[in-house]
């Protein structure tokens, strides 16, 4: 009896893994076909499988470019947001002052803002600085919607610090800025760690800002350009899974290694 | 000197290095002021005013007035509202399921865990394109597999049928989400205390005994916190909609955010002003609802174990 229960019990896992995981399956399979064998047979494995897919989707259909602004983008913003907020949360957790707490609620509480709030205004803002379709803008842009979380992130565990630390490394004749750099940033790296991921991850999928933001192709990060394609041309169903594995790829790839802190660094917060 | 308690907050009178503090926090202000405040506050001024390419007029509050008399707005909001409020009971249901299999011990948890994770660090551009593939009229898996269980009646344009659109959508959310909140939900059982469960073992509670008395009450805080996030989640819902349906048929699908972006984007009035209006009323509802559910949720007595 037990053993029926359970294999029932394993066969239902196995079905949601399929139900869960089935449809990247499927467009790593189409992203091998071309649109004439796919429409001759929707779910069949690639044979013969057609890599050259991928190089004519990089060179002819932009996805370099797609590809290079958005690493260009995230990388530079998650450095900027891994500094700047780690300073910020450091400096909240560490000095006592009036307004503190009132500037750590200020920012925590933008985590729930919807992005209306300000798309509007940022779309007329860029424009008028002459950062409206551009790298730095979005850059910069993207900087700021991370930061509320990062910084949140990062002060609940730069509080767990023991001051003592701090006062026997300026017994040592350490400066503010060193203490910061040598001692309590070094002893936040996981923390540090969890953030660099989920800013990765959140700003590398994101479509929002970009779309209001930027316009021009050659600036288009790589969900901008998935989505163009897929408007271009809407039946070439094998290439635009070909794009889609393109954009997935980097994500499975670093998965497959950091499982574990990507999916701790995806839930940081979501525990309390 | 006596090591002071780490919690900062309150003023404890010792002179303060304010340079430092000012030096630390300035560049996360000055970004935050720059693209976070001002432009929320812009947003309200917006508001008040007939926003065009070249010039702006103060209207009063006759963008409010419009507002309250547009039927596409209403109707956004009631998809939206729908949306938050179904999407996280089912995620939460599912992986609170989910993760009382892995947590009774299955062989490849693991495996499973990692497998189910993998929706949610796609984007909503790649699933969108993926479940409008799935759900196509003529080849889409969902069709098919129908067709070969006989219900080819009830077969259909899931995303073009305006009583199936929003259903379809709010299940593709459901279908990436519950993986996240499996594993949230996971971390947490692990972490109970395992005396407490084989105390209910000893007392001859049964597996539906031990959920409902013992589990529920001691992941209560995970699950509603897991809920009030994928409410905020669901309310600022947007690349989906955008890259599927579009908020069509019919505007079946269209949320506040669409909403937002087509009456700022793509209507050829090109007036902001009465798209910060509508941005500007969701952001009261959304903080209202959240503070409302925060405080209604609120650990009202500690459990001590």
């Amino acid at each position: 009896m037990a053993i029926v229960r359970r294999s029932l019990l394993l066969i239902a896992l196995a079905l949601y893994t399929s139900f869960a995981a089935g449809p990247f399956v499927w467009a790593a399979m189409m992203s091998l076909r071309t649109t004439t064998e796919i429409h001759r047979n929707h779910f069949a494995f690639p044979n013969p499988a057609h890599w050259d897919k991928f190089s004519d989707a990089w060179f002819k259909s932009n996805y370099a470019v797609y590809f290079a602004n958005s690493v260009q983008v995230v990388v530079v913003a998650v450095l900027i947001l891994t500094v700047v907020g780690a300073m910020a949360a450091h400096c909240l957790a560490r000095y006592k002052f009036r307004f503190n707490r009132v500037i750590y609620f200020i920012l925590f509480s933008t985590i729930i803002f919807p992005p209306q709030i300000t798309i509007i205004s940022l779309f007329q803002i860029l424009v008028q600085y002459g950062l409206y379709n551009s790298k730095l803008g979005l850059t910069l842009v993207y900087v700021a919607i991370q930061l509320p979380l990062t910084i949140y992130i990062l002060e609940s565990f730069f509080a767990r610090i023991p001051a003592d630390l701090f006062d026997a490394a300026r017994m040592d004749g350490y400066s503010d800025w060193e203490i910061f750099w040598r001692v309590a940033l070094p002893i936040a790296l996981p923390a540090v760690a969890t953030t660099v991921i989920l800013n990765f991850i959140l700003l590398w999928n994101e479509f929002l800002y970009a779309v209001v933001l930027i316009t021009e192709e050659a600036n288009r990060t790589l969900p901008l350009g998935i989505q163009r394609f897929l408007g271009d041309t809407q039946e070439d169903v094998g290439m635009i899974a070909t794009g889609l594995m393109i954009a997935i790829i980097p994500v499975i790839v670093v998965y497959a290694f950091f499982s574990e802190r990507l999916i701790q660094g995806m839930t940081a917060g979501a525990v309390k | 000197m006596p090591a002071s308690p780490p919690a900062a907050g309150r003023d404890d009178g010792l002179p303060k290095p304010w340079g430092t503090i000012i030096a630390f926090l300035l560049p996360a202000l000055t970004l935050y002021v720059g693209f976070t405040a001002y432009p929320a506050i812009r947003t309200l001024w917006n508001s008040f005013h007939r926003v065009l390419p070249r010039r702006e007029e103060f209207i009063g509050l006759a963008n409010y007035v419009e507002l309250a008399r547009d039927d596409i707005f209403w109707r956004a909001v009631r998809n939206t509202i729908v949306w938050a409020c179904t999407s996280p009971l089912i995620e939460v249901t599912v992986a609170l399921l989910l993760a009382l299999a892995l947590y009774a011990k299955v062989p490849g948890a693991r495996f499973f865990r990692v497998a189910w994770f993998t929706p949610v660090l796609m984007s909503y551009v790649v699933v969108g394109i993926l479940w409008l593939w799935i759900y196509n009229n003529d080849w889409g898996p969902v069709n098919v597999a129908m067709r070969a269980l006989g219900l080819g009646a009830w077969t259909r344009p899931w995303l073009g049928d305006p009583a199936t659109a929003l259903p379809s959508l709010i299940f593709v959310t459901s279908w990436m989400w519950v993986g996240f909140n499996m594993v949230v939900l996971l971390a947490a059982l692990h972490s109970l205390p395992k005396e407490v469960i084989e105390a209910a073992e000893l007392d001859n509670c049964g597996w539906g005994g031990k959920l409902v008395f013992v589990i529920l009450p001691l992941v209560r805080a995970t699950l509603l916190n897991l809920i009030v996030l994928s409410f905020i989640g669901k309310m600022k819902i947007f690349d989906l909609v955008f890259i599927t349906t579009k908020g069509n048929p019919l505007w079946a699908t269209e949320t506040v955010s669409t909403y937002v972006y087509k009456r700022a984007f793509e209507w050829t009035t090109f007036d902001l002003g009465y798209a910060s209006t509508v941005a500007t009323v969701w952001f009261v509802i959304v903080l209202a609802t959240v503070l409302t559910l925060t405080w209604a949720f609120r650990q009202r007595e500690k459990l001590e174990y």
